[in-house]
C-alpha cells in the first residue's frame, strides 16, 4: 500500500478512472467460483480442503515476505488470493497438504515476489508453481491415479491420458457437450468448461482481461488440433476434444490473459495467444506431456516483451 | 474500501480458509472406500489402471471375488491386497504373510508367484478364456 501521508507525484494520466488491483483481482475470484464450486460439489471435502488451503497459504506466504522483506503488506489487493485459488484449481481434489502448501510458496516467492511483487513478474505465478511441481512430483498430476476412489456416471479417465497412450479410439464416448458440462476429470477447477467460460465473458466485458488473447489461444488450439485431426484422425483427437479437455479453457481465460506476463498491442496479442494455442496441441500430439498449456504459456511469457515491441505505426509522418 | 478494511478483509478470509483448510484435512478427511473402485499399480513396465469395481459388481462383469482373491479358497481373509503375499520382485519365495496362519516349516514348497507373473496370468488368462479384455502389453501398461 502507498503512504497515503506522503505526496505521490506522477506522470499522466492524472485523473484516475476509478479501477483499482483489488476490484480486478476480487472480480476475477468470483469469476473463478462457478468451476470451482462445481469442482467442490463434484469432488467433495477434499476438493473444499485444497482449495481452502491453497487460498490462505498463499495469502500467508505472501505475508510472511512482505514481513521478511520489510516491505508493505500487499495481501489486501487480493492477488495472493487469487493466485493460491488458480494454483488449487488445476490441482487434483486429493492433492497432499504438503504440495499445495509447497506450491503456493513457489508461486509467491519464486513466481512474485522476488520480481518485485505485482506487476513485476514475467511469468504467471501459478504456472512457474504448476510446472515446478509437475516437474518435481510428476506422480501427483496423474489424474487417473489421484482419483481411484472416485465414481461417476461418465467415464471416470483423464481424457489426455487416455488420447496419449492408446489413440483417438479411446476418447470417442467423450462428447463436446459433456465435457463442457464437467462430465470429465482433471484439476478441481479446470474440468466444469461452461463454468469457466461464463467466468471468461464476464471478466472480459468488465474489461479485466483482454478477449483478443483468449480468443487467440483458442482459435490457435482449434485450428492446429483440426489440422491434425485430418492429417490422422485415428492418432490424433477432434479440435472440440482439445478445446474442452485439460487447461485449455482455464489456460484461455484465467492464465494467458494475466496483466503484467502478456502483451498490451492488438497484433503482439493474437500472436501470443495463438502460439500459446499452436504450442499446447503441439506439446500434446507430438511431446511427451499429457497436457500443453502450462508450458506453452510460459514460453509465450518469455516470448512476451519482445512482442510487445511489435508496435502499430504511428500516426502521422516527419516532414 | 480503504487500504486498511481490505487488509482486514484478507487477514479474516486467509484464517478462516486456513481454518477450513486444516479442518477438511484432518478431521473431516475422506476416507478411502472399504472395496477399491479402481487400483493404479505402479510397475516398472508402466502403470496399470485396473477397474477393481467393474470386474467384481454384478452391475459390470460380475466375476466371483474368490476368483482373483483365491486364498484360502472361500474365505474372506483371501479379500487382502494382492501384494501381501504376491512379492513384487522376489519370486518363489515364502512370504511372511503365510505365517499369519501357517506354521514354520509347515509349508513344503515356496510356490508363490512373484506380482507380476501372478498379475500376467490371472488378466490375459482370464482375458483369453472369455474371449474379452486386453491382452497386449501396451494395452494395459502406460508410461
Amino acid at each position: 500500500m502507498p503512504d497515503s501521508k506522503k505526496f505521490i507525484v506522477s506522470h499522466a494520466p492524472f485523473w484516475h478512472d476509478g479501477s483499482h488491483i483489488t476490484t480486478r483481482n476480487y472480480h476475477t475470484l468470483l469469476a473463478a467460483l462457478p468451476a470451482v464450486i462445481f469442482g467442490m460439489i463434484q469432488y467433495g471435502m477434499p476438493a473444499v480442503g485444497v482449495v481452502s488451503l491453497a487460498v490462505s497459504s498463499a495469502m500467508i506466504w505472501e505475508y510472511l515476505l512482505n514481513r521478511i522483506t520489510r516491505q508493505p503488506v500487499t495481501i489486501g489487493d487480493g492477488n495472493a488470493a487469487l493466485i493460491g485459488l488458480l494454483f488449487a484449481m488445476l490441482l487434483p481434489a486429493t492433492s497432499p497438504w504438503w504440495m499445495v502448501i509447497t506450491g503456493t510458496l513457489v508461486a509467491i516467492l519464486v513466481g512474485k515476489e522476488i520480481y518485485g511483487g505485482i506487476g513485476g513478474n514475467p511469468f504467471h505465478p501459478t504456472l512457474v508453481a504448476v510446472a515446478i511441481l509437475m516437474l518435481s512430483w510428476k506422480d501427483l498430476f496423474d489424474f487417473d491415479a489421484a482419483l481411484v476412489d472416485y465414481e461417476f456416471d461418465f467415464a471416470v479417465a483423464y481424457p489426455l491420458a487416455a488420447l496419449k497412450h492408446f489413440g483417438a479410439w479411446a476418447v470417442e464416448g467423450f462428447t463436446p457437450g459433456g465435457l463442457l458440462m464437467g462430465n470429465q476429470i482433471g484439476g478441481i477447477g479446470s474440468t466444469f468448461g461452461l463454468g469457466i467460460v461464463a467466468g471468461g465473458i464476464y471478466l472480459a466485458l468488465r474489461g479485466i482481461i483482454r478477449w483478443e488473447i483468449s480468443v487467440s489461444f483458442l482459435a490457435g488450439v482449434f485450428i492446429t488440433a483440426l489440422i491434425f485431426n485430418l492429417a490422422d484422425g485415428a492418432r490424433y483427437a477432434g479440435p472440440l476434444f482439445h478445446l474442452f479437455t485439460g487447461y485449455t479453457l482455464i489456460g484461455a481465460f484465467f492464465f494467458a490473459t494475466e496483466d503484467s506476463s502478456s502483451p498490451v498491442n492488438f497484433i503482439p496479442m493474437l500472436i501470443y495467444g495463438a502460439g500459446g494455442g499452436i504450442l499446447t496441441v503441439l506439446i500434446r500430439n507430438i511431446g511427451v506431456y499429457l497436457d500443453g498449456v502450462v508450458f506453452a504459456l510460459l514460453i509465450m511469457n518469455i516470448a512476451n516483451p519482445l512482442l510487445d515491441k511489435l508496435r502499430p505505426k504511428a500516426l502521422g509522418k516527419v516532414i | 474500501m480503504t487500504a486498511k478494511n481490505e487488509l482486514q478483509l484478507a487477514y479474516g478470509i486467509a484464517i478462516v480458509l486456513l481454518i477450513i483448510g486444516i479442518l477438511s484435512f484432518t478431521a473431516f478427511s475422506a476416507k478411502p472406500p472399504e472395496e477399491p473402485v479402481r487400483i493404479m499399480f505402479k510397475p516398472t513396465a508402466g502403470k496399470v489402471l485396473f477397474t477393481h469395481k467393474t470386474h467384481a459388481e454384478l452391475g459390470g462383469y460380475g466375476i466371483d471375488c474368490y476368483t482373483c482373491h483365491h486364498h484360502p479358497e472361500y474365505d474372506e481373509s483371501a479379500l487382502r491386497p494382492c501384494g501381501d503375499c504376491h512379492s513384487q520382485t522376489q519370486e518363489r519365495t515364502e512370504p511372511n504373510t503365510c505365517r499369519e496362519c501357517h506354521e514354520e516349516g509347515e509349508l513344503e514348497t515356496e510356490n508363490t508367484p512373484k506380482r507380476s507373473d501372478a498379475f500376467h496370468d490371472q488378466c490375459i488368462g482370464c482375458h483369453k478364456e472369455n474371449d474379452a479384455g486386453p491382452i497386449e502389453c501396451s494395452e494395459c501398461h502406460v508410461l
